[in-house]
C-alpha cells in the first residue's frame, strides 16, 4: 500500500469516526465540535485533490463562520443537554434500509464499478489556484455570483426579522404615538 | 495513488450518516447539522470529481454551496430561536401542534 | 444581452427601492408599499414583454447560466402574475401589510422562480432554487408573534434544507457521470455514455427528491398542510401557486432535457412519474375529504393538482408539455382566488375553519361567487378553466398509452368534486346567525380577485389563443 492510500484511510477514518461522532453524542456541544473536526478533515482531502481556494473557504466559512453560529445559538438557547431517546416509529425500519444501503453501495463502489478506479495522480502545478477560480467566478459564472449577493443579503434581513425582540417595537411605536 | 472509487465510497458512507442524523435524532440543531453534513458530501463528491476531470466547474460549484449554506444556516438558526422562544423546546416532536 | 436580463434587474433594483422607503417612512405612510412594490412587478411585466422577447430560436446566455425561450417567458409572467397577486392580497391583510421586509421578500423570491424557469446549468439551478426557497421559509415564520406561523417556517426549512442536500448529492452524481453542469452538455454525455441503469435511476431519484418537495409530490407532501396552515394566508397561496409553477417548470426542463428518454434502455422515467402522479392524486384527494379547515383543505386539493400536473409530465410528448403548461396557467388563477378568498374572508371570520364559513353567501355575495367559480374551477367542471385543463392532460395520458393513468384521474376528479361541493354547500345552503354582519373585501383584494375570476372563466371559453400559447412554450423543449 502507498503512502497516499495509508495517508487517505486515516483520514478517511477520522472523517468518519467525526462524523458518527456527530450522530451519537448526547450532547449537542460535543456534536457541533465533532462536526468542526469533520469538516476541517474534508478541508485537507480538499487540499489533497488541488483545491486550495475551496479547502480555505471551508475551514473560515464552514468549520468557522457557521459551526459558531452553531455553537452559539446552543449555548444561548441551553439545549446542550438532550433528552433520553424516545420512540422513533417509522423512521426505524427507514434508518436500517438506509443504513444497508450505505454497505450496499460502499462495496459497490470500491469493489465493482470499473470505471471509476482511475487514479488520482497528482495534480498539475497551476491547478486549481485561487487567481483561476476568481477569474471564473467573474467571467462564466457572473451571473450566480450576483444572485448570491442577493441571497446573502436577504438571509441578513430574514434573520433580523426574524430574531428582532417585538416588545422593543412596540415600545417604540407607543414612544411614536406619544 | 488513490482511486476515484474511494472517495466517491467516503463521501457515501457521510451522506448516509448525515441521512441517518435527519432520520433518527429528535433535536433540531443536531437534524441541522446532519443536514450540513449531507452538503459536505455533495461538496467532495464535486471536488473530487472536478480533480478527476482536470476541470473547475465543481470546485466553483462548491464554492457557491458554501455560500448557499450560510445564508440558509443564519435563517435556519433564526427561525430555531424564533421557535424556542414561544415554545421553550426545539425537539421537534413537542414542537408540533400543527397535526391533524 | 442584458436586455433580456432586464424584468429579473428590475426586482433587484425594486427591491432595493422598497426596503430604503420603508426606512424613510413613518409607519402611516407604509400602506403605501405594497401599491409601490405592485407597480415596479408591474414594470416588470412589461419590460418582459417589450424587451425580453425570445427570438425563433432558443438561446444559451451568460455563460449557459440561462436559456432564453419560450417557455422561460411563458413562466416568467406565471411568477410575476402570481407574485403581483399576492402582493394585492397582502395589502388587505394588516399583520403584514406594512411592513416592507415582507415584501422584499416576496421581490426575492419571484426572482429565484423566474431564474428557476431559466436555469439551464446546475450551479444556476442550485441557486435560483435556493433563492426562491430561503425567502419563503422566512415568509412562512414571518408572524413572529404567532406560534403557528414560526413553527410552519421551522417545519418548511427543515424539510426544505434535507430536500436541498438530497439533491445536491444527485446534482454531484450528475456532473460525475457528464462532467458538466450544463443541462444540455448533460444530456450529450448520458446519451453517449453506456451508465447502469442503476446508476441512472438513482441520480433521477436524488435530483426529484429537491423538485418533488417544492411541487409536493407524494412522498414530498408531509410539508404542505401543516405550512400553509400555519403560514401568512397570501404566503400559503403564494407557496401554492407561484412557487409550485417553479417546481413544474424545473421538473419538465430537467427531466425532458437532462434526462432524455433516448438514454434510458426500455423502463425510463416516465413509469416512476406516472405511478408518483396516481400516488399524489390519490393521496391529496383522499385526505382532503377528511379536512374541516379550509386552508389544510386547500393544501391537500393543491397536492392532488400537483399530481394532475404530474401526468402530463409522465407523458413525456408534446401534448404532455403544453398541458402542463396550460394547467399551471389556469392553476394559478384559480388558486391564488381561492387563497385570495380565505385570506378576505379571514380578516372578519377571525377563523379558518369550515364552519365559520356557514351562510357566507348572505354576508357577501361577491365574495361567496369567487369561491363558487374558483371550487368549480379546481373541481374541473365546464365552462371553467380547470374543465379544459384536465381535459388536457388526461389526453396526454390517453395519447402516451397510460388510459390507467387517466381512468385513476377521472376517479380522483370525482372525489375532488365531492369535497368542493361540501365547501359551496356551507357557503350557499347553510345559515349562522350572524348573517347581519358583512364581510368587507379590501380593495387591492377585490382588484385581484376580479382579474382572477375573469382570467378563470376566459381561459375556459375561448381556449384557442392559450392552448397555441402553451404549446409554443412546450415546443422549446422538443
Amino acid at each position: 500500500m502507498s503512502t497516499d492510500v495509508i495517508l487517505f484511510l486515516g483520514l478517511a477514518a477520522v472523517a468518519i469516526g467525526a462524523a458518527l461522532g456527530m450522530l451519537f453524542s448526547r450532547n449537542a456541544v460535543y456534536s457541533a465540535l465533532f462536526l468542526i473536526l469533520n469538516f476541517a478533515t474534508v478541508a485537507v482531502f480538499y487540499l489533497l485533490l488541488g483545491a486550495p481556494f475551496i479547502a480555505m473557504a471551508q475551514v473560515t466559512v464552514y468549520a468557522g463562520a457557521i459551526m459558531v453560529l452553531f455553537l452559539f445559538v446552543i449555548m444561548l438557547l441551553g439545549a446542550e443537554e438532550l433528552r433520553k431517546r424516545g420512540k422513533l416509529g417509522w423512521q426505524q425500519p427507514l434508518a436500517l434500509l438506509l443504513g444497508f444501503v450505505l454497505v450496499a453501495e460502499t462495496a459497490y463502489l470500491v469493489f465493482v464499478r470499473g470505471d471509476l478506479v482511475s487514479q488520482i495522480v497528482p495534480a498539475a502545478a497551476d491547478y486549481g489556484t485561487p487567481k483561476d477560480i476568481g477569474i471564473l467566478l467573474f467571467d462564466n459564472y457572473m451571473l450566480p455570483f450576483q444572485v448570491v449577493a442577493v441571497l446573502l443579503l436577504v438571509a441578513m434581513i430574514g434573520a433580523i426579522v426574524l430574531t428582532k425582540d417585538d416588545r422593543k417595537i412596540e415600545r417604540k411605536t407607543s414612544e411614536e404615538k406619544a | 495513488m488513490v482511486p476515484v472509487s474511494y472517495y466517491v465510497a467516503l463521501s457515501a458512507i457521510l451522506f448516509t450518516i448525515g441521512a441517518l442524523g435527519v432520520l433518527i435524532r429528535r433535536n433540531a440543531i443536531i437534524i441541522f447539522m446532519s443536514i450540513e453534513l449531507m452538503l459536505n458530501a455533495g461538496n467532495l463528491l464535486f471536488v473530487t470529481f472536478a480533480r478527476s476531470f482536470e476541470q473547475l466547474s465543481g470546485q466553483v460549484f462548491v464554492f457557491f454551496v458554501i455560500a448557499v449554506a450560510a445564508a440558509e444556516v443564519a435563517v435556519g438558526l433564526a427561525l430555531i430561536v424564533a421557535v424556542f422562544k414561544s415554545k421553550q423546546s426545539i425537539d421537534i416532536d413537542e414542537v408540533s401542534n400543527l397535526r391533524g | 444581452m442584458f436586455l433580456t436580463l432586464l424584468p429579473e434587474i428590475t426586482l433587484v433594483v425594486l427591491a432595493f427601492v422598497v426596503l430604503t422607503t420603508d426606512l424613510a417612512l413613518d409607519r402611516q405612510s407604509r400602506a403605501f408599499l405594497p401599491y409601490l412594490t405592485a407597480a415596479g412587478m408591474l414594470l416588470a411585466v412589461i419590460f418582459t414583454i417589450v424587451f425580453a422577447l425570445p427570438g425563433d430560436k432558443p438561446q444559451l446566455i451568460f455563460g449557459g447560466m440561462l436559456r432564453h425561450d419560450w417557455l422561460t417567458f411563458v413562466f416568467r409572467l406565471v411568477f410575476l402574475f402570481g407574485a403581483l397577486a399576492t402582493v394585492l392580497f397582502s395589502a388587505g391583510w394588516e399583520r403584514v401589510a406594512r411592513r416592507g421586509e415582507y415584501y422584499v421578500l416576496i421581490i426575492t423570491s419571484t426572482l429565484g422562480m423566474m431564474l428557476m424557469g431559466a436555469s439551464a446549468d446546475l450551479v444556476m439551478l442550485f441557486l435560483a432554487i435556493e433563492t426562491t426557497s430561503i425567502p419563503l421559509y422566512i415568509l412562512a415564520g414571518f408572524i413572529t408573534e404567532d406560534d403557528k406561523s414560526t413553527e410552519s417556517g421551522f417545519k418548511y426549512l427543515l424539510f426544505g434544507a434535507m430536500t436541498t442536500a438530497i439533491m445536491l448529492y444527485g446534482f454531484s452524481m450528475l456532473y460525475g457521470f457528464s462532467g458538466s453542469t450544463n443541462l444540455y452538455w448533460i444530456a450529450g454525455a448520458l446519451m453517449s455514455g453506456e451508465l447502469p441503469f442503476i446508476s441512472m435511476m438513482g441520480t433521477v431519484i436524488l435530483v426529484m427528491a429537491g423538485f418533488a418537495f417544492k411541487v409536493s409530490m407524494v412522498p414530498f407532501h408531509f410539508w404542505a398542510p401543516d405550512v400553509y396552515e400555519g403560514s401568512p394566508t397570501p404566503i400559503a397561496g403564494f407557496l401554492s401557486t407561484a412557487s409550485k409553477a417553479a417546481g413544474f417548470a424545473v421538473i419538465i426542463r430537467v427531466l425532458l432535457t437532462a434526462f432524455p428518454l433516448e438514454a434510458f434502455g426500455g423502463v425510463d422515467w416516465t413509469m416512476m412519474m406516472a405511478i408518483a402522479a396516481a400516488l399524489t392524486m390519490s393521496v391529496g384527494n383522499l385526505i382532503a375529504l377528511a379536512q374541516t379547515n379550509i386552508k389544510r383543505l386547500l393544501a391537500y386539493s393543491s397536492v392532488a393538482h400537483a399530481g394532475y400536473i404530474l401526468m402530463g409530465i409522465a407523458a413525456a410528448s408534446e401534448l404532455g408539455g403544453l398541458s402542463v403548461v396550460f394547467y399551471i396557467i389556469v392553476y394559478l388563477v384559480t388558486n391564488l382566488a381561492a387563497f385570495g378568498v380565505v385570506a378576505v374572508a379571514e380578516r372578519t371570520l377571525g377563523s379558518n375553519d369550515l364552519e365559520a364559513y356557514d351562510g357566507l353567501s348572505r354576508r357577501s355575495p361577491a365574495l361567496a361567487l369567487v369561491l363558487l367559480i374558483s371550487l368549480l374551477s379546481l373541481a374541473g367542471v365546464p365552462p371553467m378553466g380547470g374543465f379544459i385543463a384536465k381535459v388536457l392532460v388526461f389526453a396526454a395520458a390517453v395519447e402516451a398509452n397510460m388510459v390507467w393513468l387517466a381512468v385513476v384521474g377521472i376517479l380522483n376528479a370525482i372525489v375532488g368534486l365531492y369535497y368542493y361541493l361540501i365547501v359551496l354547500k356551507r357557503v350557499y345552503l347553510f345559515r349562522s346567525e350572524e348573517e347581519d354582519k358583512p364581510v368587507p373585501i379590501p380593495r387591492p383584494s377585490a382588484v385581484a380577485l376580479t382579474v382572477c375570476l375573469i382570467a378563470i372563466l376566459v381561459f375556459g371559453t375561448i381556449i384557442a389563443p392559450w392552448f397555441d400559447y402553451s404549446g409554443i412554450a412546450a415546443g422549446a423543449l422538443f
